[in-house]
């Protein structure tokens, strides 16, 4: 089974407001969801250039839909409601 | 010490947005904005309503301007466009560092302990019939505290055969080492300075984010668009901060619109020296023992807590302080800007000629966000005045100063006399501790003391978590960049 791509910002942006904690992510992760997921760390993606005023920082992909907002709760409750 | 949570995101959004206004030339203009645009209207309230979240990013937005919060009149009564005004006309920043916002605040009980739902109510009553101030009742379903009257002794928690009775903390009283936050007659939290050591352990502990800094970063933003040259002084933690390299750092800074770059471990070399000779001295002349200096938190606490220890905290000045003079002799008419981890190094710059303002690695992230800059898209740019030693740059982490200084005597080949003692985080304990020492019962000679359990990378104005900050300044340190 091809694994789920979690893509974290690192861009200092998404880093400075919360970023920094969802590097953390994977000692997170329940043990049902660790072999299921891909996570990786990317340069800045760009999205705070041009986000909606409700949509902030940090911004994390998950395959190719984006969350933004993101922290270590959002992404696991994202990737379980999958 | 390290709490990261969503308070600490806000608050640098705050800083980001102000400072993103000032960048774009458009602050008194559009500062009125900033709650709606941070708290839109159909967000989800973390407190009673959309309102209140306003008028808390309000009263910080007057935070992030340099001003306290404790002219209740004066912040009801002015627009941010006016704290704006003043702020930018102003020409040095406020002596007391620490504020609260109130309406965060009230989300604390008044009284430290509650009778809980365990109470059985019993024939015997201890708690009523021991209070001294005849502060408790009780209804047909349980014994209640009247918060009005109970003076928090915690007698009644003590009588209570059933353990019914709670203690609830205040966070921010619970975390301040010194005892200097409590509430006034009003029940608004105060701080006594007389007593606060500007260790910032309360800035993280509230989870309201109601203890807010009054921060420098409008001075700072008014040199860096000036016309006159501004100097980044950047403390050795940093090296623990970001994901990018220290060079790309270096570069982001002069994109912001720092002149020079000067790494602040070039001090702690000099203060690892200072330290060393001073040991060799101070043992030589018979002395027990002598204190680390470089913390500036502790070394309030000593002067305001524990005097009986000062004669033997070392006379070397902070890293900080050594950086600063070597900065101004080579850029004399440069602005020196201390960025740090540190909320203590903000008093400390205070009085501190060659110190002109201090900001936060948060208030530096806010910085970089403003200006649009990703500094791991920068190129790299090297640091002026030189590089600093690996020991100095291990400064900040608990063990590093003392570890710097043993390097030191080992050149003198008098490392074997060095027992060191590490105090790796001050509490109201550490006090104590300081005085035993004092006393003549110290466990070792060379006492190293710093307020943030792990070290500087864990300040009070950190982004990085911890675990990641240790291993990447390990990192840097290992090596030996230069």
């Amino acid at each position: 089974m091809e694994k789920i791509k979690i893509t974290i910002c690192t861009g200092t942006a998404c880093y400075v407001l919360g970023g920094a904690a969802l590097l953390e992510l994977e000692d997170f992760l329940p043990d049902e969801l660790k072999f299921k997921v891909e996570v990786v760390g990317s340069a800045c993606l760009g999205m705070c250039k041009n986000a909606l005023p409700d949509s902030k920082p940090p911004f994390v992909k998950v395959d190719n839909e984006v969350i933004h907002s993101a922290t270590v709760q959002k992404i696991i409750s994202y990737i379980s409601q999958r | 010490m390290f709490v990261d949570n969503r308070m600490t995101y806000l608050k640098r959004e705050v800083m980001a947005a102000v400072a993103s206004l000032f960048f774009g030339n458009k602050l008194k203009e559009e500062i009125n904005r900033i709650p709606t645009r941070i708290i839109p209207r159909n967000s989800v309230s973390h407190r009673c309503c959309v309102e209140k979240d306003r008028e808390i990013i309000r009263q910080r937005v007057i935070a992030s301007l340099g001003f306290g919060l404790e002219d209740e009149k004066l912040v009801d009564e002015s627009l941010l466009s006016d704290f704006a005004e003043k702020a930018l006309d102003r020409v040095s920043p406020d002596k007391q560092i620490l504020s609260f916002i109130d309406e965060a605040c009230k989300a604390c009980v008044r009284v430290n302990y509650y009778v809980t739902e365990v109470c059985r109510n019993c024939v015997a009553k201890p708690c009523i019939t021991n209070c001294p101030k005849g502060a408790i009742s009780s209804d047909e379903k349980k014994a209640n505290i009247d918060g009005m009257k109970c003076v928090n002794c915690g007698l009644c928690l003590k009588m209570c055969p059933y353990h019914a009775i709670v203690y609830v903390p205040v966070p921010c009283e619970e975390a301040c080492p010194a005892g200097a936050i409590s509430k006034n007659a009003s029940g608004k939290e105060e701080i006594d300075y007389n007593k606060c050591i500007h260790c910032g352990k309360c800035i993280r502990a509230c989870p309201f984010g109601a203890v807010v800094e009054k921060s420098q970063i409008i001075e700072v933003l008014k040199s860096l668009t000036g016309s006159g040259k501004t100097t980044a002084l950047i403390a050795p933690a940093i090296a623990g901060q970001f994901p990018f390299s220290m060079k790309q750092l270096s570069a982001g800074l002069r994109e912001i619109g720092f002149d020079y770059v000067v790494e602040v471990a070039l001090g702690a070399d000099v203060t690892a020296h200072t330290e060393a000779e001073e040991f060799i001295e101070r043992m030589d002349s018979g002395d027990s023992m002598m204190g680390t200096s470089c913390c500036p938190a502790y070394v309030e606490a000593v002067k305001k807590h524990a005097s009986a220890f000062e004669k033997y905290v070392s006379h070397a000045k902070t890293p900080m302080s050594y950086t600063a003079s070597m900065t101004r002799e080579k850029f004399p008419d440069a602005v020196n800007v201390f960025i740090g981890p540190c909320i203590a190094k903000r008093h400390e710059g205070l009085s501190d000629d060659n110190v002109d303002y201090v900001l936060t690695f948060e208030e530096l992230g806010a910085l970089f966000i403003a200006k649009g800059i990703d500094v791991s898209s920068c190129a790299e740019s090297d640091f002026d005045l030189g590089h600093a030693s690996p020991q100095g740059r291990n400064f900040p982490v608990s063990g590093g100063v003392a570890a710097a200084v043993k390097k030191i005597l080992q050149d003198e080949g008098r490392e074997s006399e060095l027992t060191p003692v590490y105090i790796n985080g001050f509490n109201k304990k550490s006090i104590n501790l300081l005085n035993i020492y004092a006393s003549g019962k110290s466990p070792g000679n060379l006492i190293e003391v710093m307020s943030c359990e792990g070290g500087c990378i864990c300040g009070p104005g950190v982004i990085a978590n911890p675990k990641f900050a240790a291993n990447k300044l390990k990192e840097y340190v290992d090596s030996k960049e230069v």
